[in-house]
């Protein structure tokens, strides 16, 4: 019967209790995105980081991997030490640079990478072969679509130019044996990727065996943050980054976004409790005639508590319920406008469901509606009974 | 209806020497001053007077709505002023049945549903509830009313509901407040009637009214005034 | 003496607060300088101690910036007579146009760009930010909108009794629309002066945390006259808004269904 007055109640005043359920929705919506902000970027990172199996990355001393044109020298010495450590079962050395053809006269750019295909990490093969030789590369779409070159073709790339002579250095004629996806690239940067001696060849790095980074697969259950700190010790031209430094590192380039999230999380929460406890009070203002007489003939305070609350929770649940359809939309326009930066891997998102998160969120949002009710609740069961009929008989 | 009527029971209502003071704006307002009184069970008692006499403070104080500032009340051989707020609360829903002058029916519920309000507080199961709110349907004459919200019902019909009401949990002690006070003379007369057929079935009644007719088909008229009881005359003796 | 002769005769570099007050240097300390870590290097002295310029593209770079002598960077990369790119000012912007021309019809390996073209190109960052920022502020003004014609439908209904006792006495309904919404923008108007000194108290805040937890002299919010100005104009439009909205639902219900008759 509680619930049937409660509900019975707000549909008595149904405008009200819609623009009421609208604005907790709202606030219910803006928390969900909050809270899919402040986890969704770590998360979407760390399952970046760790989507190919490597739990660590070895970039030059002092940068962080790709971030500068810093390289490792003597990456076949490294490899070797790597290797006697038995808790690390796979090595991928990368190099990376840019590289340049031509298509019609106008130059076409693309990122290279220099891999050891047995190994590597950084693309998923989507169609034809792996480069596996020395004059085989794979691309991926957007370089193909740049180039106008589909599988099988031969294109000159070059490494360097040289300003003198007005002409392409490091040049190398490679042929397309594969289309891949490359995981960590943003959207739209053409890209190839080709045997590691081949990219160091052309871009005269060949005599220093230098790499841009390493990256380190261990063996499941390894310490990681001890093998980490031992290649730190044994190591000294590279820094050992693990996934949870390297997500630690985005934290703090990131955090911006994350006490955003949490500021606007904890605004959206008040806003929703505020707009609760203003209905359910002023629902109660308005009987409290109907309040006196339920006392006077014997009802308790007890139901008249529970029933108001009800009437609280129904809103903040109905707000809740909507607000996380509500919620995943802008999520998903949000998302679309932060995925625009540039340089980021397209892999990210920033806006993340995490079921777990998401009902904390909104449970919260909830048990706030709860609270919200109690004041009013209190207010109802404490009218003077007497005083209360004789004013609404005034009244 | 109610517990049936045996002479020389304890009085239902015994009242000694209540007194109920209000402040306003620093002063005391004495609206009942020493007032004593009895009414046995079976009775039909009208308290009359002029606005302000505090007749309806009184009738509060007899229903444990109130609290005395002074005084005694006894409720079928309980003191209410003893108990806790809960206690009260319980002692009203299953002793005492009250009628109010602007009935006071839950909008959002139909003539049933209002009925059966006081029963499913008091825990009562759905079969027991809703044969009772057919019986007392039928009683104040409404039985085809049952469905219907109270905007949908007369002045009168809505009364007639609050009164099935106020006798859900057959109470020792049903109590009007100027049960006539909204309705046209017609309608009063029907429910002057109903009360005159509740208290020949038993049922303990005490208004306050202004209203003559209803205070002539009493038994008993306490004139008040300035708080104070100044006449009681016995119009026809408990049969 | 000997050693400070010899100190005295090194190249000199610049080196950051930052990376003075990280690494505790000061002014005529000796440091070794080297391309690769563990490589060898020079000797160098500190010569300087800059300030970080208050450019957002550092902001959340936590590397450290040090400037030497073009020739001791290049000797020290062995980059040889190799430079990254020319800075060049000229008189004014006919000036500059004409140097583009000329430049670039001349330049073999490299361009020339306007600095204002290279900011935009760079500042795509910023701007996805700032998206992002009308974004969440569209979002919060479509739920201010809704929290405060809640708020006032909620509180205005609750004044119906009194509301249909004025119209049973004979005030009009323009009377009471006046009264309604002379009050809602009252209020709209009480409630912009605090939202301009609690945005501007707040601004204050964001500025002092992130500018110590970035190590910035960056000013990460600004309160401007014209924010100022948009601010209380939507907010007294949307407060005014919902009070004839929430007045016009009371008037036009007839006075005795007011009272609930």
């Amino acid at each position: 019967m509680r619930l049937f007055l409660a509900l019975a109640s707000l549909r008595r005043h149904r405008s009200r209790t819609m623009l009421a359920t609208a604005g907790v929705a709202i606030a219910a919506a803006l928390l969900l995105d909050m809270v899919m902000l402040s986890g969704g970027m770590r998360a979407s990172f760390g399952n970046l980081l760790t989507a190919q199996g490597f739990q660590m990355r070895l970039p030059p001393r002092g940068t962080l991997p790709f971030d500068t044109e810093a390289t490792i020298d003597g990456a076949g010495e490294i490899i070797a030490m790597l290797r006697q450590k038995s808790e690390i079962i796979a090595v991928s050395p990368v190099l990376g640079a840019t590289v340049r053809t031509t298509r019609d006269e106008h130059p076409v750019t693309a990122f290279a990478l220099g891999i050891d295909p047995s190994v590597q990490g950084d693309y998923r093969m989507e169609s034809g072969r792996d480069a596996t030789d020395s004059s085989s590369l794979v691309a991926n779409v957007e370089f193909l679509h740049a180039a106008g070159l589909q599988l099988g073709d031969t294109i000159t790339l070059a490494a360097g130019y040289n300003p003198q002579l007005r002409a392409f250095t490091g040049t190398r004629a490679l042929t397309i044996a594969g289309r891949a996806r490359f995981i960590y690239l943003s959207t739209g940067q053409p890209a190839v990727a080709m045997p590691l001696r081949s990219l160091q060849a052309m871009s005269g790095h060949l005599k220093d065996d230098a790499v841009s980074v390493f990256m380190v697969r261990t063996r499941p259950g390894a310490d990681v943050e001890a093998i980490a700190r031992w290649i730190q010790g044994t190591i000294p031209r590279v820094d050992a980054v693990s996934t949870a430094q390297a997500l630690a590192k985005v934290d703090e380039r990131l955090s911006y976004f994350r006490q955003l999230s949490f500021i606007l999380g904890a605004v959206s929460l008040i806003v929703g409790f505020l707009l609760t406890t203003t209905l359910v009070t002023v629902s109660v203002n308005d009987r409290v005639g109907e309040i006196a007489v339920m006392r006077a003939i014997g009802v308790s305070r007890a139901h008249v508590v529970h029933q108001v609350l009800l009437e609280g929770t129904a809103i903040s649940l109905g707000g809740a319920l909507l607000g996380l359809a509500l919620g995943l939309v802008t999520a998903r326009w949000l998302n679309t406008i932060l995925s625009s930066f540039p340089g980021l891997p397209a892999a990210i998102d920033f806006f993340l469901f995490q079921p777990r998160a998401a009902w904390t969120a909104l449970g919260l949002l909830v048990l706030s509606g709860i609270a919200a009710g109690i004041y009013p609740a209190w207010r109802a069961a404490s009218l003077p009974v007497a005083r209360t009929l004789r004013e609404e008989a005034v009244a | 209806m109610t517990k049936p009527l045996i002479a020389g029971d304890a009085p239902i209502v015994s009242a000694r020497d209540v007194r109920r003071d209000y402040p306003l704006e620093g002063e005391a307002v004495h609206a009942v001053r020493g007032v004593s009184l009895d009414v046995e069970r079976g009775e039909y008692v009208a308290i009359v007077g002029p606005s302000g006499c505090g007749k309806s403070t009184l009738l509060n104080l007899i229903g444990a709505i109130d609290t005395p500032s002074g005084g005694t009340v006894s409720i079928a051989g309980r003191d209410p002023s003893a108990m806790s707020d809960r206690e009260v609360t319980r002692f009203r829903l299953e002793h005492i049945g009250f009628v109010f002058q602007r009935f006071y029916l839950m909008p959002i519920l139909s003539a049933a549903e209002n009925v059966e309000l006081p029963m499913a507080e008091r825990g009562l199961d759905k079969q027991e509830r809703r044969a009772r709110v057919r019986e007392l349907l039928a009683y104040v004459e409404l039985a085809g009313r049952a469905r219907h919200r109270p905007t949908q019902l007369s002045g009168g019909e809505q009364q007639r509901v609050a009164i099935a009401r106020a006798l859900a949990n057959s109470p020792d002690l049903l109590l009007a407040d100027e049960p006539t006070g909204e309705l046209d003379a017609r309608t009063g007369t029907d429910i002057i009637a109903l009360f005159e057929r509740l208290n020949r079935d038993g049922t303990t009644i005490v208004v306050v009214t202004h209203d003559e007719q209803l205070a002539r088909a009493a038994r008993r008229v306490i004139h008040m005034r300035d708080g104070i009881i100044v006449h009681d005359e016995v119009l026809r003796a408990i049969a | 003496m000997l050693l400070l002769l010899l100190a005295l005769q090194l190249p000199t570099i610049a080196i950051d607060q930052r990376l003075a007050a990280d690494a505790k240097l000061r002014v005529g300390d000796v440091v070794v300088v080297s391309a690769k870590p563990g490589g060898e290097g020079d000797s160098v002295r500190v010569g300087a101690i800059i300030g970080r310029p208050a450019d957002p593209s550092e902001v959340a770079r936590s590397e450290y910036r040090v400037r030497m002598h073009l020739e001791s960077l290049q000797s020290a990369l062995g980059y040889g007579d190799r430079v990254d790119r020319f800075a060049v000012a000229t008189r004014d912007s006919t000036a500059t146009t004409d140097a583009l021309k000329r430049i670039n019809e001349a330049a073999f390996g490299f361009h020339a760009h306007r600095s204002r073209d290279i900011a935009v190109g760079t500042s795509e960052t910023f701007h996805v930010v700032s998206r992002f920022h009308r974004a969440i502020g569209v979002i919060t003004i479509v739920a201010s909108a809704i929290f405060l014609l809640c708020i006032l439908l909620l509180k205005v209904d609750e004044r119906r009794r009194d509301v249909a006792a004025l119209r049973l006495l004979g005030i009009s309904r323009a009377s009471v629309m006046r009264s309604v919404v002379i009050e809602a923008a009252f209020i709209a108007a009480l409630g912009s002066a605090a939202g301009v000194g609690i945005g501007w108290a707040v601004s204050a805040i964001v500025n002092w945390h992130y500018q110590s937890v970035y190590r910035t002299p960056l000013r990460f919010s600004i309160v401007t006259p014209e924010i100022i100005l948009l601010a209380v104009s939507l907010s007294l439009v949307l407060g005014i808004a919902a009070g004839v909205l929430a007045a016009r639902r009371l008037v036009r219900t007839p006075p005795l269904a007011l009272l609930g008759r």
